[in-house]
């Protein structure tokens, strides 16, 4: 009998080779499929299904994609997310066209040609002292319709059993809040010339991503396998900070971080993180996160992934690395045939690795790319699990 | 504080990002009579070339170049009025912006305050720029080089189509064209026909010299 895809993911998660790598697609923004090529998919697999966002939220532009489509694209996990509450997601349906949208925590995006909204609306962007955030109108994080939908969604899943669990409230990262709140300039900017202020605004941004990850987590009960959690802390050629400054001031927090997420819940954690972050995988490790995303490839030496593979590949699970910056978007399908088998050759004989693109699926990327993809691994993927 | 002195505590506070101590030195180096040009070329840019270096050999890292930057600028805005035109543009005109469709400039503002630190007149059109405002400052400011920042793959084709555009309005030849941004590689500005590219501003500010020397 075929094993399941929940328990293909566990195998994996546990370090133990599965009968194909399992596939993470579709389930939070980060290993989505923004709308556009959605759309193409849809159309390409003759699939009629609506234009449904993830989190009810158009701006952020990544598709909920419809079940048929899932179960095309092998995807093995299934998401469960959280929600703006009900009066913001109102008032942003209702504001004006075009106009900038502005979430719970006064942060937000704006529109810079039809369609495309970038996040830069900064409500903290001149505060600099602690009398500033705690003056700063900071939102309800236990309003009940944030999580109503989570407990039933999970149970439905979990009561199904086919698919893994992976649950991502949106963007309960305290850096990149703070790049939401102040700007990422800005912010690490701050860090330098106001550091007390930094780590206090880190600290606070934590809080209130506990106040609604303990509910959350509550909602979910045992119908959970993942937790997503992260921070970019990477850049394409190195580190976003010094490895002594992200030791020092940041290191703390997502140790906290994970403290508290694991005494709530024995799901295993998804830490995403982009760009070339190598110096600080043993950090990983050590504050015990289970899963690192999004291995991109093409960022400095996380393009090494041999060295990935022989130095962590015992201690932590990958997923992802699949190119987003070349080969997905320009690439042909079968250049991307090959670069999936590339992959799992050699981070597949380490039991740990997940498939996913290097973040979000772009509206650049063919949708036949997006199939070459799943589909190597369907194939190449068992093929090489065989070996 | 003699002025050996108050240029070293100068080069010290760019290199350290203490934009209030580099202000307060080039005031007092004003006030007493140092040369502009002096503070400039034996203490600021020096100052930054080091930081270039540092952030090269990974000793630094972006919130400490991004300070760096910060106290470069505030001494220059303190400098510049002070300055000759062919002095302060003594190696070239630079026009910069970020493409259609992308707002990400932290990369090309680093790049902006390394330019200028090196002599360069810099015309920062800013995010967001579509071609006709690069053919408008070209044709305007008649730059030795230009600068097109891109961030995402998805803004990256705008790059080519401003590249044509400049081609198209006849502007393309007086000048030579660098791109750059975390997607883009030199192959893919040999493939758009872009003259030159910098994976980052301590590289772009080689590019470019070598590129007008040439």
């Amino acid at each position: 009998m075929d094993i399941t895809p929940r328990d293909r993911v566990l195998m994996a998660i546990n370090h133990e080779v599965p009968d194909r790598p399992p596939i993470v697609l579709g389930t939070s923004n980060a290993t989505g499929i923004k709308m556009a090529t959605y759309q193409k998919l849809k159309v390409l697999l003759g699939i009629d299904a609506p234009d449904d966002y993830l989190y009810d939220w158009p701006e952020l532009g990544t598709a909920a994609i419809d079940e048929e489509t899932m179960l095309r694209l092998h995807s093995d996990v299934r998401g469960v997310l959280d929600l703006e509450p009900a009066t913001v997601l109102g008032r942003n349906r209702g504001r004006e066209p075009h106009s900038d949208y502005v979430d719970s925590w006064g942060s937000g995006a704006r529109e810079i040609k039809p369609g495309d909204w970038f996040p830069m609306v900064h409500p903290l962007a001149s505060a600099t002292t602690v009398e500033e955030i705690e003056a700063h109108e900071w939102p309800d994080m236990t309003d009940p319709t944030r999580i109503a939908h989570v407990a039933e969604q999970a149970k439905q899943l979990a009561d199904d059993g086919q698919y893994a669990i992976m649950a991502t409230p949106w963007l309960l990262f305290p850096l990149e809040r703070a790049f939401a709140m102040q700007g990422m300039d800005t912010f690490l900017m701050n860090m330098v010339i106001y550091p007390d202020f930094a780590e206090a605004l880190l600290w606070k941004l934590q809080e209130m991503c506990k106040a609604l990850m303990g509910p959350f987590l509550a909602a979910l009960g045992p119908n959970v396998d993942i937790i997503k959690i992260g921070d970019d802390l990477g850049t394409q050629e190195s580190l976003l900070m010094s490895p002594d400054m992200y030791r020092q001031v940041l290191k703390p927090i997502h140790a906290d971080w994970v403290d508290f997420i694991k005494a709530r819940t024995d799901a295993k954690l998804f830490f995403h993180t982009d760009g070339d972050v190598f110096p600080l995988i043993d950090d990983f490790v050590d504050m015990g996160i289970d899963i690192l995303n999004p291995i991109q490839t093409s960022a400095g030496k996380m393009s090494n992934i041999e060295e990935l593979a022989s130095r962590y590949g015992s201690k932590i699970v990958f997923c992802g690395a699949i190119d987003t910056q070349r080969i997905l978007p320009h690439g042909t399908p079968d250049e991307v045939r090959a670069e999936v088998r590339r992959v799992i050759d050699i981070l597949g004989p380490t039991g740990g690795y997940m498939v996913s693109s290097v973040h979000t699926i772009m509206n650049d990327v063919p949708a036949e790319n997006v199939l070459a993809l799943v589909d190597a691994v369907e194939e190449y993927g068992r093929e090489a699990a065989r070996r | 504080m003699s002025n050996e002195e108050l240029l070293d505590v100068l080069y010290d506070a760019v290199v350290r990002g203490d934009r209030d101590t580099a202000v307060t030195q080039v005031k007092s180096g004003l006030e007493s009579g140092v040369a502009p040009m002096t503070m400039l070329f034996d203490s600021m840019i020096p100052a930054l070339e080091e930081v270039g270096s540092l952030f090269e050999t990974g000793e630094i890292f972006l919130p400490e170049m991004l300070v760096a930057g910060r106290a470069m600028q505030a001494g220059m805005d303190l400098v510049r009025p002070h300055l000759a035109d062919e002095t302060a543009a003594h190696a070239g005109t630079f026009v910069m912006g970020t493409i259609a469709g992308d707002i990400h400039d932290i990369g090309k503002n680093l790049c902006n305050v390394m330019l200028e630190g090196n002599g360069f007149k810099v015309i920062d059109l800013g995010i967001n720029v579509p071609p006709e405002e690069f053919v408008a400052a070209i044709s305007e400011h008649k730059p030795d080089a230009v600068g097109l920042s891109a961030f995402l793959t998805t803004t990256m084709p705008e790059l080519k189509t401003t590249i044509d555009a400049l081609i198209e309005a006849g502007v393309r030849d007086g000048t030579k064209i660098l791109v750059g941004g975390a997607p883009v590689t030199q192959e893919h500005a040999d493939e758009i026909g872009a003259d030159g590219y910098a994976p980052n501003a301590a590289v772009l500010v080689r590019t470019v010299k070598e590129l007008i020397a040439a």
